[in-house]
């Protein structure tokens, strides 16, 4: 089943159109929109390259299609079949292309096409269920090859990015704190130095005073 | 170990001190240039448009009203100070007649005069006067509006050279009608112009006069006539003989309550103070009420609402006050004076105000910038942000903040500091703008344009023909519905069960599903309850030909609301949207059931009584606050002739920003035009949705309470779901620190909202007004419609927590307040004797405190309004813009019988025809026919005596009917025709609500008395008092303690 449906721009991850009563008895629909938008934000930097891919995301995953530098995403539970949910994604890109086609490129507010979200609506209820015969039709038809699609665990597309950043922070943060070190052992050095040689020190001059007062006085 | 601690904590502290050092370092060596530099834009900006405008207050804290001090303090400024004073009030007032220094020259023991004219540099430069040679007519036009409205007396014929002072004196005088101490019958003398000439009025006189004894015998001293050229004034007479005793007694005015706006006794002193603060001059004889009392002259809004424009002016780059006014447009400055200001001080919004053509705000997108706002308080960028750093930094207006500016956002600036692309940005040049919204300020994509029916059809709605024409009128608006192809609509109807309509696309009828168990409401389909209308356009087209049939014959009386609303509520959450609701009866079934309450004549005038007045059951409250939460928005429409405990269902609209339509006794031949075209505008007007609206303002000062219809979400938040241009929302403010140092303080309302065509939008109002240490000042700059707003909203929500009288008196003692404070400002340096003085800016205000008191939600006792009329008026009224506030209190009456006989007359002439007249019988003549118009209700009023013709051309057949029987309808004559244009012309000045129109005939009770008498309200109707008693009971007041 098609829980929610997102349409966006590759190349600056603006949000074009969103099916509307998207998250309905959603409990933590919240988070998966975040995680669309991490999802989005990571491809608009390029770091996904693959056209069609499925994420896996806690019981649900997430299936898109890039195409024309536009990326339509679906949320389904995990036991929706992909096929018919990559099918879904099709019919909506033919008709997104069809009507907004020109403009995408130019439009420059969110969701400025946010009328599509009837076309969304009514597409989606046509896929609701699975075993209608037209679905099962589509199911049955081999032409359309959805083997292929590679599966990753949301974590790991996400985490890409994330892990690179972390690794160029740490090392960042490696560098500077060994300067800090470097620093502080020199003064460590010096300060066991002195504390070595300072009795020492102190004790001769003691001893070179006595020997001095003593010529001076005899 | 310990020593590596060491060594760790030192380090840290060697790094901190020196940061702490740079920061402060760079703070002060940028802090002082951009401050200056704003100064000086504001002082150019200002200079631009007021070449001579003196009195606009400089930033600097006490340089601008220093000319205009409170008057107590510099009485006695002699000749050197007045020296002092007077080189800047001469650079403001160029056009003023070459009279004006000899004056200051000759007599430099006015000092107070001198002082007080740049006080007066916002009005207009007087005029060239007619007679020059009297160096006051200089200043009599300064006094005030009121002052021109009276054509200056012509000159003293008599006193030649040595009445410089004399002539000069003689204007005011003539003005003012004049009362001797002395026995009443000299009294009957009046000012002949030329005859005080005589007397030499010498300054101090006056101020040795003896304090007015309030209850001077003379009470039946005749009346005085006033104005030369006043209509109602009695001819001027009065033997010479009589002027010396006139002039021992100017200052008061025994047995006599009259009103003299703006003159001024021949003092030299008291004209200054004349020219400061409008007078009203009356002993106090308690109910004294003698034929021909000079009622005429007290001060009447009669041009409507006049806008404080002058602040508009001086500061072009304010948004339009139809969005923003404030009560007073000077901002006091410390707490003292905050508190020595007993009117309220605070705004009144209106954020989607209907812009006239020409005047659209403008859209903005910053694109990829991003939207520049302040990185601390969040302010918008408006006109009033300062760019320092050669346009690499902009300076925060309201907490003077240093935001850097983006690098798409970037212009260099020119050599006075103004970025070069000002031109190109209107976001920079005007006070109000709509910016686009970008995904951060969406929680979800911008929903589409929701509504949603729920419909009452039990069998009186079938009877009234409520559905009938609630149907067709929907109908005839899907066209028009915002938001085409998004628009969603569904329909729910209820009487003691539920029905569901199911209009998925695909079928041709709606199918119609009931629900009967109504403890425990369910949806019966998830989908196809709430449908996309340009889909399902037929079936619903189908559903609203059919409803009417449906239940025509339905005898069901009882009425399931809160289950349909709770049902409703279900189909709704997801989304939001605008809830229809159309009541007919009594809650009666299930959740939300109410009693016949208010019935019990015992409550009223208890305690308990205001209990009436709040919803009875928490439920709805509850309902309200769920429905905010998911943005709908509930208007409801409520039409029965019993009790239907308005103020439970207006609790609804209340804390969702909606509105209450209310039609008692619905009859669809009555009321039918009424209410398709008020469910029309509100289905077709643009509405923002989901909305949001904050309004933020300098450091100092915070706004501390809210009044309208909405829910707060936080502090300062105010959540509405749906929100249109005829609503308008008052707040106050407090000073949160003893001192401002600002010299000025801006206000922001944001209004995040979603259009209806599915944008995101922020629109954006800035306001500038200036901190002032004078409290005269203060006065000087209020506003009175907003004022009258605020305390509206007060007063009504004072019935809901206390008993009506309460509620009067918190509104009387309020204006008392205000006016002794006002009294005292100016007693130390005048004799005011008995006069009751008010700002000129103010001179409504007491008026309209009557008309509050008389306004529908708090007049008079239980039997004058029912409960429901009360409630329904006071949720419209506490959502009212101030000009359709302001119309309602005290409404339009004209005259239109001349008018309609005169052959030629067009509707070009119709500015003569709606003359407004005071809202006493008094000025109705029984010839006549007037129109009065209160922006709710048109009724005309036929006189006794008008000419049968007349009645007969606009009336046909029926004229000699009893005319409650009679509808107005356009006749085949000229006549008729053209009063039906002036009626459409009337209602098409303000298309929020549709005005119905009455007819009532002159001695026709009880129908004329509460349809039109009760709203004369100047007049004193069965135990409300009158204007001059309501005047001279806050004089009385005002006095007590002064």
């Amino acid at each position: 089943m098609v829980k929610m449906t997102l349409i966006a721009r590759v190349t600056d991850g603006l949000p074009l159109a969103e099916g509307l009563d998207d998250g309905r008895d959603l409990p933590d629909s919240d988070m998966y929109k975040q995680q669309v938008k991490a999802l989005f934000k990571n491809l608009s930097r390029g770091h996904n390259e693959a056209s069609r891919m499925s994420v896996e995301t806690g019981p649900y995953i997430f299936h898109y299609i890039i195409e024309g530098r536009v990326c339509y995403l679906t949320m389904c539970d995990r036991s929706y079949p992909k096929k018919l949910a990559f099918q879904y994604l099709e019919d909506l890109k033919n008709e997104f292309e069809r009507v907004n086609g020109p403009n995408i490129e130019t439009a420059a507010r969110p969701y400025a096409f946010i009328k599509f979200d009837t076309f969304i609506q009514k597409t989606k209820k046509l896929y609701q269920d699975t075993r209608t015969q037209r679905n099962i039709g589509k199911l049955n038809d081999e032409l359309y090859e959805v083997h292929q699609i590679m599966t990753r665990n949301v974590q790991e597309v996400l985490g890409v990015g994330e892990k690179l950043n972390q690794v160029s922070e740490m090392s960042s943060r490696l560098t500077s704190e060994s300067r800090v070190y470097a620093d502080k052992a020199k003064d460590l050095n010096r300060q066991a130095l002195i504390r070595k040689w300072a009795p020492v020190a102190i004790v001769l001059g003691v001893v070179f005073i006595l020997f001095w007062v003593k010529n001076k006085l005899w | 170990m310990i020593l590596q601690l060491r060594v760790k904590s030192s380090s840290g502290h060697d790094l901190k001190p020196i940061a702490a050092v740079e920061s402060v370092s760079c703070c002060a060596s940028s802090r002082p240039f951009p401050l200056s530099h704003s100064l000086r834009a504001i002082v150019n900006m200002e200079n631009q448009g007021y070449p001579n405008f003196q009195a606009r207050p400089p930033p600097s804290s006490s340089s601008p009203f220093a000319s205009a001090p409170p008057p107590g303090v510099r009485p006695q400024s002699g000749g050197p100070e007045t020296v002092g004073f007077r080189p800047p009030t001469r650079p403001f007032t160029p056009s003023a007649p070459p009279v004006a220094p000899p004056v200051g020259a000759m007599r430099p023991f006015q000092s107070p005069l001198v002082s007080q004219i740049p006080g007066q540099g916002i009005r207009p430069p007087p005029p060239p006067p007619s007679s020059n040679s009297f160096p006051s007519t200089t200043y009599g036009p300064p006094g005030g509006g009121s002052f021109q409205r009276f054509p200056t007396p012509p000159p003293p014929s008599g006193p030649p050279p040595p009445q410089t002072l004399a002539g000069h004196l003689s204007p005011p005088m003539s003005l003012r009608p004049q009362q001797p101490m002395g026995p009443p019958p000299q009294s009957m003398t009046s000012g002949v112009p030329g005859g005080y000439a005589s007397p030499p009025p010498a300054p101090g006189f006056q101020q040795s006069m003896p304090p007015v004894n309030p209850s001077y015998p003379g009470v039946g001293g005749p009346p005085q006539p006033s104005f030369p050229g006043y209509p109602s004034n009695q001819v001027l007479q009065g033997p010479p003989s009589s002027y010396p005793p006139q002039t021992g007694g100017f200052a008061q005015h025994p047995g006599q309550q009259n009103m003299h706006p703006s003159y001024a006794p021949p003092t030299s002193t008291v004209q200054a103070l004349a020219e400061d603060f409008n007078s009203l001059s009356l002993t106090n004889i308690p109910g004294s009420l003698e034929p021909g009392l000079d009622r005429a002259s007290f001060p009447r809004p009669l041009d409507g609402d006049v806008e404080p424009n002058s602040f508009a002016e001086m500061y072009p780059m304010n948004c339009h006050s139809r969005y923003l006014r404030l009560t007073t447009s000077a901002i006091p400055s410390s707490q003292s004076l905050a508190s020595r200001w007993h009117l309220p001080l605070g705004a009144v919004v209106c954020p989607l105000a209907e812009a006239p053509e020409g005047e659209e705000v403008p859209l903005i997108d910053f694109g990829s910038s991003g939207i520049i706002r302040c990185r601390r308080c969040r302010t918008y960028v408006n006109p009033y942000v300062t760019f320092t750093d050669s346009g690499r930094k902009w300076r925060c207006n309201i907490c003077s903040m240093l935001n850097d500016v983006p690098g798409e956002y970037f212009s260099h600036l020119d050599a006075t500091g103004r970025r070069m692309d000002m031109d190109q940005r209107p976001e920079l040049t005007k006070g109000s703008v709509e910016i686009i919204a970008p995904t951060e300020y969406m929680v979800r994509p911008p929903m589409p344009p929701i509504y949603f029916f729920l419909i009452d059809v039990s069998f009186s709605a079938a009877k009234s023909g409520m559905l009938q024409v609630a149907a067709q009128t929907i109908k005839s608006c899907l066209d028009n519905l915002p938001g085409y192809p998004r628009t969603q609509i569904g329909f729910i109807t209820y009487d003691s069960t539920l029905h569901f309509y199911n209009m998925k696309s695909s079928l041709s009828q709606p199918q119609m599903m009931v629900v009967s168990d109504l403890d425990d409401i369910f949806v019966p389909l998830p989908d196809d309850l709430l449908v996309n209308l340009s889909e399902s356009r037929n079936v619903v087209e189908a559903f609203l030909d059919s409803l009417p049939l449906m239940f025509q014959n339905n005898v069901n009386v009882e009425s399931a609301f809160g289950p349909a609303l709770k049902a409703a509520y279900m189909v709704m959450n997801q989304l939001g949207g605008k809830l229809l609701i159309f009541q007919n009866s009594l809650p009666s079934l299930g959740a939300g059931r109410l009693k016949l309450r208010g019935e019990d004549p015992r409550v009223y005038g208890t305690d308990k009584e205001y209990t009436l007045r709040v919803a009875e059951d928490n439920f709805y409250k509850q309902m309200a606050a769920d429905c905010t939460k998911f943005q709908i928005g509930i208007n409801v429409y409520a039409f029965s002739d019993k009790y239907t405990d308005i103020a439970s269902l207006g609790t609804l609209s209340k804390y969702t920003g909606g509105q209450v339509y209310y039609y008692p006794g619905f009859q669809s031949s009555i009321h039918g035009d009424k209410l398709r075209h008020e469910l029309a505008r509100d289905l077709t007007r643009e509405t923002a949705w989901e909305s949001v609206m904050r309004i933020r303002c300098g450091k100092g000062i915070r706004f501390s309470s809210y009044h309208g219809n909405f829910m707060l979400r936080s502090t300062d938040l105010l959540a509405l779901p749906a929100v249109d241009c005829d609503k308008a929302y008052a707040m106050q403010l407090t000073l949160e620190e003893t001192l401002l140092t600002t010299p000025t303080v801006y206000f922001q309302v944001a209004l995040l909202y979603t259009a209806s065509c599915g944008e995101r939008r922020i629109r954006v109002h800035t306001a500038v007004a200036p901190v002032v240490t004078d409290l005269g000042e203060m006065y000087r700059q209020a506003d009175t419609g907003s004022i009258v707003s605020v305390y509206t909203r007060l007063a009504i929500e004072k019935t809901l927590s206390g008993k009506l009288d309460d509620a009067r008196n918190v509104i009387q003692q309020k204006i008392v307040k205000a006016l002794r404070e006002y009294r005292n400002l100016h007693s130390v340096q005048h004799r005011l004797g008995s006069r009751l003085i008010y700002p000129e800016s103010l001179k409504f205000l007491p008026l309209y405190g009557l008309a509050i008191c008389k306004s529908t939600p708090l007049q008079g006792g239980p039997a004058d309004a029912s409960l429901d009329e009360r409630c329904a008026a006071g949720f419209t009224m506490m959502s009212l813009p101030v000009k359709k506030l302001l119309k309602l209190l005290y409404p339009n009456v004209f005259r239109v019988d001349e008018w309609l006989l005169k052959p030629s007359a067009d509707l070009d002439d119709l500015k003569d025809v709606l003359k407004r007249l005071p809202l006493a019988a008094e000025n109705l003549d029984s010839r006549g026919l007037y129109i009065y118009d209160d922006g709710f209700r048109l009724v005309l009023w036929f006189g006794r005596m008008l000419s049968p013709d007349i009645a007969k051309n606009l009336l046909g057949a029926d004229f000699a009917a009893e005319l409650s029987r009679v509808t107005l309808q356009e006749q085949e004559n000229g006549m008729s025709k053209k009063l039906m244009r002036l009626i459409k012309k009337v209602r098409e000045n303000d298309q929020s609500y549709h005005p119905m129109c009455f007819l009532v005939r002159q001695g026709e009770q009880p129908r004329e008395g509460f349809l039109f008498l009760r709203y004369l309200i100047e007049d004193q109707m069965g135990g409300s008092t009158s204007y001059v008693d309501w005047i001279l009971q806050i004089h009385r007041h005002v006095q007590q303690n002064a």
